[in-house]
């Protein structure tokens, strides 16, 4: 049996059947990714916070569009050459093609990685503050997790002197991780006190650990098991019971319905009692000496005296303060407050002179003062090159919002060379395009300093889709896009390593599947032509 | 040449034809030939089972529900909860009843599998896998491999969704649809998000979507380049243009719900906020850790602009055996076929704009509601045609009630209701009462469970004899259809009566916590609640006893396949379409001829002919293929 169609086109509707499915899957892309750019549209037409404009770095967006657009041009040459049967040049074009993908992706990756390692944070008033995070440090040395990763200052610290496992919900990696953090302390985490259970039916009760057994995943594996046992068993011989209770219930009240008598059937709870088994829900441990204790913001649910890991684990004990450190702050962002200020019919400039963090840190307040300045030159230069309107007395042209109330990185870099900081070369400005900015060179008088208590941290995290909807948007299309890149490198990869013997059988076949390969390929470089103007320039 | 009835095939008589390549000959090997088969008649034949399993654990979910409606306060029985062990029924029953968790998980899977992993599977993967090549006169599907590939994909997702009915976290519980937040929240507390049953059920959509697409792309080719000489389109049978539309509603509604589900998985794993709007606050986190800003209005358009193209992806292929069933057996053309194939065209092109019908209750708006409130109208009407131009291909002809057309014909009437339940809903003020009642569950069941179930049920009998070369027993058929008529009407009626009286479709207990309301008889609602809530019961019973009626269905599936009569040449019911050219059952490759068509899909009983029916790959007297 042969398909017919694989190669030579049918007469009546002209095309060979993998063009009609590449034309097809094309046409469920662009659902998909009008899915994406829609969903574009409705987040940014509804956003209730300032939608980051033009807020990624255009340089490195750029290069790549041309990148894609060279290799969506170096793929139909590759095509050209098969059918011109010059398997030299196709080999040619088609490394050319590959190579502009793997450029896209790196550059890509390095746009992604500054993003990844970039901490932004939300006061309670909506100011905007974003940075670089330090590490935890000990006599001078970082101090490293389980997993052998450096901590960033940025994590909720108790002083752990009991822990309180839940059976079947405890996280081992968790666990470790807490074991971990005792031992660096030279603690130790026991068992408070004898777990003793009945664990078969009219047996005594038998102790399963003694006080003092140190923590370990195995004991509280060990618990668990016979928790879920004595669990099994238990509800059982309740379900076994109320069944009973139920046939009684029918027999007695001929006629009635379930409803009706259903609240005079309930399980006998001392007949049973001799039968259950013991249920282990949870086990308690001590912390000896009581150990300071780091945990993820999101991983705990912090009290003054008692905390709760998201596992259901119990922690007794204070406390401690638990700032967030940024070793240099690199963006101030008044965007979000002043919109909420007007919002409730105040006047925006006062509502940032009020804030916390221009009350609270000089280093803000002389940003502020600065970028004030900064403001009222660019209001003058725009008057001066835009006019006034003279019906309204108003100018034409005025700051945006970004202008006005950001202070971002170039900013900063701007403010500090004003005050006779040393400038950064060309390449120097040029890597920090791709990189962020550079804080070695630039120093801690450009980039300060800054530690925020943890009641003034209204929401925080990395520059990821959790930030905002506009981060997460970016991420989904770019990050589908990018897989796309690799997906149709990887195709037009096989067709270059591995397409020479079909090339010697049956090169229109080849040709015919670069073809494919390619209009593919220029699918993806659309996609792109969309995605770099919505996320970088407007 | 003359085609009495009895006679063998064209392709017996013809020896001469063969097809080039004689395949067959050679044995591929169980595993090749069984298990990764590229024979579009052996994945057919792969979906059909497995969507047969999906559809009966489906069930199995509603009994215990239906359990927990009718007797919320008993544990439930021996005879269904053995299949669960100790340990899982400690953590999911107390005390061995049904918890409203459970319940969601259970009602939130119910919808999930049935439409996802049983009917469309059932009426696009298997009866389109094994018919339309067959119909269009195809060696196989355009890519054997990628048809392959579809069904191996739809399996690993469906097994992705059901394996996390034993994850701590349990199955999904935020209803089929996956509202956000909601279904952002859902099992939040599980501490690797990608090992909540929430996730997991993401992840198994997004797979059922890749398999969908696969199928669709493979089947719009196979169908626009692999007709048989002489097929023009309208020659095609209405199966292949109901097949054609639904692979072009797969093909374009998935992709903006593969999109959603991308979003919300990214919500749940990488905590964004795409549906997640600011200041949510829920009793067990308190302020959520979230930016917000996002919209769950986003969520319901991106869902349900698949969920309503999604009906009629389930609809078609039934209505596609049905079309198919009833010329055969009245032994008369398909009443206007060609009326029929614009109102398909139609009906899928309608079916992208009325999605926003499903959101009335959302306050999007007057204005965007009036719009889809006339579009919604306007789709009834090919709807209408269908089922009209199929009622009036009854007409005048001579009716033989083989099997597969008393499903046939049960089925005119059981989607006729479904549907015209249906238009209420359809309009803004009639749905404030009815949004999420009962009377919903009952106008889409109808349109689901008697009328699609039906229409497949025809076509399992109508081509099984083509499949395996025996007929499936008559007698165990009336064991199964009878029972099933009258159990489906015996649920679904009642619903609509309940959904009237204000029943909310997401009552664990069947509207037991009501009734403490209706000692005080003042209460209005209290009152309705406890005139209609002995309903359940009927409807509970209706539930079990169809399980029942089931039985023997899947006796003569099994057993026939042995055992049946023989049937007595290629063509048993004297039908036209080219599937019957073909040897029984049809080896690789199908035709042991180049088949060629010279008419229409359904001349029967024309009066220049002696015979009842001329097959389209009979050659005629004078004439020859167009080209």
């Amino acid at each position: 049996m042969e398909i017919p169609y694989i190669v030579t086109p049918r007469k009546d509707t002209g095309l060979f059947n993998s063009k009609i499915a590449i034309w097809l899957f094309l046409a469920s892309e662009v659902m998909l990714f009008g899915g994406f750019f829609s969903a574009y549209v409705f987040l940014r037409i509804g956003a209730d916070y300032p939608w980051p404009e033009r807020t990624l770095p255009v340089l490195p967006g750029l290069i790549n569009t041309f990148i894609l657009i060279g290799s969506s041009v170096t793929v139909v040459f590759a095509w050209a050459s098969l059918k011109m049967r010059q398997w030299r040049r196709f080999q040619f074009f088609m490394t050319v093609t590959i190579a502009c993908a793997a450029i896209f992706m790196v550059l890509k990756g390095l746009e992604y990685n500054v993003k990844f390692h970039h901490q932004a944070v939300r006061l309670p008033d909506y100011t905007v503050i974003e940075g670089h995070l330090g590490y935890e440090k000990e006599k001078g040395k970082e101090v490293l997790d389980h997993h052998g990763r450096k901590i960033e200052e940025n994590r909720i610290l108790i002083e752990a002197s009991g822990l309180t496992f839940s059976t079947v919900r405890f996280h081992t990696p968790w666990v470790e991780e807490l074991l971990s953090q005792a031992a660096h302390r030279n603690a130790k985490i026991t068992l408070a006190e004898d777990v003793s259970a009945i664990t078969r039916e009219g047996q005594a009760v038998g102790i399963l650990a003694k006080a003092g057994e140190p923590l370990s995943p195995a004991l509280l594996e060990r618990l668990q098991e016979a928790h879920l046992e004595a669990r099994s068993h238990n509800g059982a011989l309740r379900t076994a019971a109320l069944r009973e209770k139920w046939t009684a219930a029918k027999a007695e009240n001929p006629g009635k319905r379930g409803w009706q008598i259903a609240s005079g059937v309930n399980i006998d709870a001392t007949a049973l009692e001799p039968k259950l088994l013991t249920e282990i829900g949870t086990v308690a441990f001590k912390v000896d000496p009581p150990a300071r204790m780091n945990f993820k913001p999101r991983d705990v649910r912090e009290g003054d005296t008692q905390s709760r890991l998201r596992d259901d684990t119990v922690i007794d004990g204070k406390l401690l303060a638990s700032p967030m450190v940024f070793h240099n702050v690199d963006a101030i962002d008044f965007r979000h407050l002043a919109m909420k200020a007007v919002e409730k019919g105040q006047d925006p400039m006062a509502a940032i002179e009020n804030s916390w963090l221009i009350n609270n840190h000089a280093f803000a307040r002389e940003a502020w003062e600065w970028n004030k300045a900064e403001v009222a030159k660019l209001e003058k230069t725009l008057i001066a090159t835009y006019k006034v309107d003279p019906k309204t007395g108003k100018p034409n042209r005025e700051p945006t919002a970004k202008e006005r109330y950001r202070i971002g990185w170039k900013e900063f870099a701007k403010k500090a060379e004003d005050a006779g900081r040393p400038k950064l070369g060309f390449w120097g400005r040029i890597s920090e395009e791709f990189k962020g900015p550079n804080y070695a060179a630039r120093g801690e008088e450009t980039f300060p300093h800054l530690s925020l208590p943890r009641e003034q941290i209204g929401f925080s995290s990395k520059f990821t889709p959790a930030w905002n909807t506009y981060y997460a948007i970016y991420f989904t299309i770019t990050g589908l896009h990018g897989l796309h890149v690799i997906g149709g490198a990887l195709v037009l990869a096989y067709y270059l390593f591995f397409g020479r013997k079909m090339y010697e059988s049956n090169p229109e076949w080849l040709a015919n599947r670069v073809e494919i390969g390619g209009l593919f390929w220029h699918f993806v470089d659309l996609v792109w032509i969309f995605a770099f103007p919505i996320f970088y320039l407007m | 040449m003359p085609h009495a009835g009895t006679m063998s095939s064209h392709a017996t008589t013809h020896p001469g034809h063969a097809a080039p390549h004689e395949d067959h000959h050679h044995d591929p090997g169980f595993i090749r030939k069984y298990v990764f088969s590229t024979d579009h008649k052996m994945i057919g034949l792969q979906y059909g089972i497995t969507a047969m399993c999906f559809l009966a654990f489906g069930f199995y979910l509603m009994m215990v529900m239906r359990w927990s409606i009718a007797y919320p306060h008993q544990p439930l029985p021996e005879w269904m909860s053995w299949i669960f062990t100790d340990g899982w029924k400690a953590r999911w029953l107390q005390d061995g009843k049904v918890t409203g968790e459970t319940y969601n998980m259970f009602g939130a899977m119910h919808g999930t599998i049935m439409v996802f992993l049983g009917i469309v599977p059932l009426g696009f993967g298997a009866f389109g896998n094994y018919v339309t090549p067959l119909q269009i006169g195809a060696p196989d599907m355009a890519f054997p491999r990628l048809n392959m590939a579809s069904y191996w994909v739809y399996l690993l997702g469906g097994l992705v969704m059901c394996t996390s009915f034993f994850m701590e976290s349990g199955a999904a519980k935020s209803g089929w649809t996956n509202y956000s937040p909601l279904a952002g929240f859902a099992d939040g507390q599980v501490v690797n998000p990608w090992l909540a049953g929430q996730t997991q059920w993401l992840i198994g959509l997004v797979l059922l979507i890749t398999s969908s697409l696969l199928g669709s792309v493979n089947f719009i080719t196979t169908i626009i380049n692999l007709r048989a000489r002489g097929m023009t389109w309208m020659r095609m049978p209405f199966f292949v243009w109901s097949m054609l539309v639904t692979g072009f509603l797969l093909l374009l509604a998935f992709p903006p719900l593969e999109a959603a589900g991308i979003m919300q998985l990214a919500d749940r794993v990488f905590h964004s906020s795409f549906f997640m709007p600011s200041g949510l606050f829920t009793k067990s986190e308190g302020l959520a850790d979230l930016s917000g800003g996002g919209s769950p209005l986003l969520f319901q358009h991106l869902f349900w602009f698949l969920g309503h193209p999604e009906v009629y992806v389930l609809l078609l292929p039934a209505f596609a055996c049905v079309a198919e069933i009833i010329p055969v057996n009245t032994r008369k053309p398909l009443w206007g076929y060609k009326s029929m194939v614009y109102s398909v065209l139609v009906l899928g092109f309608l079916s992208f704009i009325v999605w926003a019908h499903h959101m009335y209750m959302t306050g999007m708006g007057a204005a965007v509601s009036t719009f889809f409130q006339t579009t919604t109208v306007l789709i009834s009407v090919p709807s209408v045609v269908i089922i009209t131009a199929m009622l009036i291909s009854l007409w005048g002809g001579s009716i033989r009630f083989t099997p597969p057309m008393m499903w046939a014909c049960a089925f005119i009437p059981m989607f006729g209701i479904g549907g015209l339940t249906g238009l209420p809903l359809a309009f803004n003020l009639a749905d404030l009462h009815l949004h999420d009642t009962y009377y919903v569950i009952g106008h889409f069941h109808y349109v689901v469970a008697p009328g699609i179930l039906f229409g497949l049920f025809a076509g399992v009998l109508h081509w099984y004899p083509k499949i395996t070369g025996r007929y499936m027993s008559g007698w165990l058929n009336h064991l199964h259809f009878w029972p099933s008529l009258v159990c489906m009407n015996l649920i679904f009626f009642p619903m609509l009566l309940q959904g009237m009286a204000g029943f909310h479709r997401r009552w664990y207990n069947g509207g037991d916590a009501y009734l403490s309301k209706a000692a005080d008889s003042t209460n209005v609602f209290g009152n309705t609640v406890a005139q209609h809530i002995d309903m359940n019961i009927l409807m509970s019973m209706g539930a079990w006893t169809l399980a029942l009626a089931q039985i023997p269905f899947i006796i003569n599936l099994f057993v026939s396949w042995k055992t049946g009569k023989k049937v007595e040449s290629d063509n048993p019911w004297n039908a036209t379409t080219l599937e019957w050219a073909t040897p029984t059952p049809p080896g690789h490759g199908n035709f042991t001829f180049d088949p060629a068509v010279y008419r229409g899909p359904y001349e029967y009983s024309r009066p220049d002919s002696v015979q009842d029916y001329i097959p389209q790959w009979e050659t005629p007297k004078k004439s020859k293929p167009d080209h």
